[in-house]
């Protein structure tokens, strides 16, 4: 309260960077859309078993591929229908958000936490271990993203844990690349040398005064790379080669109900529409991000 | 020029080694049996099976195989299917063009539409052609291919009858032995009547799907790209001079628009590729994308082996071809 009247009657101040960032972010009326469902979906994904109708793998033996409500012979039981064993196809979509974000977060956070260790590590120690790397990464990146995340589920074998790994491994040189190039162009800065005169160990410099300035760049980079993550993994998942049944997975729905395509078209309908609303969604909250952390960044 | 390409060819070596140590390594891991696979499971001596071993060399030591692998490479020898017993380099060349075709009109979709839209809407900002042009480039990007191409498969083909849905051309009106591997030239070279229309209609759905993803990053690419050209006083002074608008923005302007908009189509042809693994999956599409994966289900390693090492070299082929077309669209970093 005697914030926003000290607000109303003083001259404005000159905004904390946080005040900063949320009326930039907000401006971007996309962004502020996208952060809202990204919201909504994590809510579902938290309060799947309270909000989802029925459980996901229960077979209503009855209802064998039911219409979803808008069509003719739809019932609220069953509000988006039923797949081709009795599922109830709402209750999937919703448990389906978990096994997505879980991929998503995961990736996200493995590939982060190891990029930039990698990353900083190349900088810092330069020569052999830079060279050894990049080059890793360079054969990585040669590679196409979705046939060397199939070579590794080849090796370790189609499931939720080894999809990640999969697509950890595909998108590890996006972070390497990223905190190399800057920490490099951080230590060439004034900065870094007046801490190493009054000397700092290496290893906190890395950590802490280099890291903290290169971050902008990495926390855009994170934000979409989830996006990039949830489509890999349904992409994996329809092929076959991702989350196994009974597990609700998107792409590995979609897969499922190809063969009825013609006589139940929701049941394919539905589970790529919860994919592109996500990926879209986080996309534009990232574009925002983007824009509103460094406005030297913004794609116009 | 030549110097350079020379030097950019060396330093792609060490990434070729790096590469046979990557798929062989990760093909050894492969869990089953190629050899059980081939055979099937039951109904055989164990002689055989040793002597089946013997064949395929997998009684040698690792690194002896490892050997063995990098010779045969540098002789062209990708090694032989499993399943089909035929030389891998052979089933890759014959499927390699149902790939290049689709990824081509894919490509030129995506290049021939991405470009004017993302300039019309840099020219015309903030209008709302550019708020439509925005919005639908983030849906492409984000778009799940594999749904996509069932949702066109689901309206365009079946519901509206407008185009095929699955192969390169319908085997029943037209058969004709392939020559070149391309389907809409063997079409013209076999000379009957509708084969290059019906290879065509056959391609439009694939292509669109494949293309949709390429096709957003670039009008988005060239959009910004031309944003920041317009700014430039060289393009004032061509409108000032009362030069026609399309030799303004279409010739002025583009020619530095190009240079990050070829970058992002040279990145786009990894991205192709791996979307044509999906892309030919669905629409049955006899190209290397379903040959992988099919090869990954038969446990078939030598074809899975060569058929990444193919695709991958062809990628850094294709980055180093992109080093090279920056020199020529723009002279200022024409490498000497």
């Amino acid at each position: 309260m005697a914030e926003i009247l000290l607000g109303e009657s003083s001259p404005p101040a000159p905004q904390s960077p946080s005040r900063a960032f949320w009326s930039a972010f907000r401006e971007n009326r996309g962004a502020t859309i996208g952060l809202a469902v990204v919201a909504f979906i994590v809510f579902l994904a938290i309060f799947a078993n309270v909000v989802a109708p029925h459980s996901p793998i229960e077979q209503f033996r009855d209802a064998v591929k039911a219409p979803p409500v808008w069509e003719r012979g739809g019932t609220w039981r069953f509000a988006f229908g039923t797949d081709s064993l009795g599922r109830d196809l709402l209750s999937r979509l919703i448990f389906g958000t978990r096994v997505s974000l879980f991929i998503g977060v995961s990736v996200m956070t493995v590939s982060f936490v190891f990029g930039t260790l990698l990353g900083l590590a190349c900088a810092a120690f330069g020569n052999a271990v830079d060279i050894a790397v990049t080059r890793v990464m360079d054969l990585i990146m040669a590679v196409p993203s979705l046939v060397l995340a199939i070579l590794v589920v080849a090796v370790l074998g189609p499931n939720l844990l080894d999809t990640i790994v999969a697509v950890t491994v595909v998108y590890l040189p996006r972070y390497v690349r990223l905190v190399r190039a800057s920490a490099m162009g951080e230590l060439q800065r004034e900065y870094v040398t007046a801490a190493r005169v009054a000397g700092v160990g290496q290893a906190r410099l890395m950590l802490r005064t280099v890291l903290l300035n290169c971050l902008t760049p990495l926390i855009v980079q994170a934000a979409l790379g989830v996006s990039d993550a949830i489509l890999e993994a349904a992409a994996l998942g329809f092929l076959g080669l991702g989350a196994q049944p009974p597990i609700a997975e998107w792409g590995t729905m979609l897969a499922d109900s190809r063969e009825f395509i013609r006589s139940n078209p929701w049941m394919v309908t539905l589970p790529g529409l919860a994919i592109l609303i996500t990926v879209v969604s986080i996309n534009l909250a990232g574009d925002g991000l983007r824009d509103a952390l460094d406005p030297k960044m913004r794609r116009s | 020029m030549l110097k350079f390409l020379f030097k950019r060819a060396l330093l792609t070596i060490p990434t070729f080694f790096a590469l046979m140590f990557l798929t062989f390594a990760a093909i050894r891991l492969v869990p089953g049996d190629p050899v059980e696979v081939r055979v099937g499971e039951h109904g055989i001596s164990p002689e055989r099976l040793a002597q089946f071993r013997h064949e395929l060399g997998l009684d040698q030591p690792i690194w002896l195989q490892f050997w063995h692998y990098v010779v045969q490479l540098c002789h062209g020898d990708f090694g032989t299917s499993v399943a089909t017993n035929r030389p891998v380099l052979t089933e890759f060349i014959t499927l390699f063009p149902a790939t290049l075709e689709l990824g081509f009109f894919a490509m030129a979709l995506a290049t021939l539409v991405g470009l004017p839209t993302g300039t019309i809407a840099a020219v015309k900002r903030g209008t709302w052609f550019d708020q439509l042009l925005i919005g639908v480039s983030v849906a492409g990007y984000s778009m799940p291919i594999f749904w996509w191409g069932l949702l066109l498969i689901m309206f365009v083909g079946e519901r509206w009858g407008w185009t095929p849905v699955s192969g390169r051309i319908d085997l029943i009106n037209y058969y004709y032995e392939p020559k070149t591997g391309f389907m809409v030239i063997d079409a013209w070279l076999s000379g009957q009547a509708g084969a290059v229309r019906d290879a065509l209609r056959h391609l439009i759905l694939p292509a669109i799907v494949l293309g949709t993803v390429p096709l957003a990053v670039i009008a988005r690419m060239t959009r910004s790209a031309m944003l920041e050209v317009l700014s430039e006083d060289y393009v004032r002074t061509a409108r000032a001079k009362g030069l026609p608008a399309w030799r303004v923005f279409g010739v002025h302007a583009m020619r530095n628009a190009l240079i990050p908009v070829i970058t992002v189509i040279g990145l786009q042809v990894g991205t192709l590729l791996a979307g044509a693994v999906l892309t030919e999956t669905i629409f049955s599409w006899p190209g290397i994308g379903k040959w992988l994966i099919e090869s990954i289900n038969r446990r078939d390693y030598p074809s899975l082996q060569g058929g990444i090492m193919l695709i991958s070299a062809m990628v850094i082929a294709v980055n180093v071809l992109v080093d090279l077309l920056y020199g020529v669209v723009n002279p200022r970093i024409r490498h000497g």
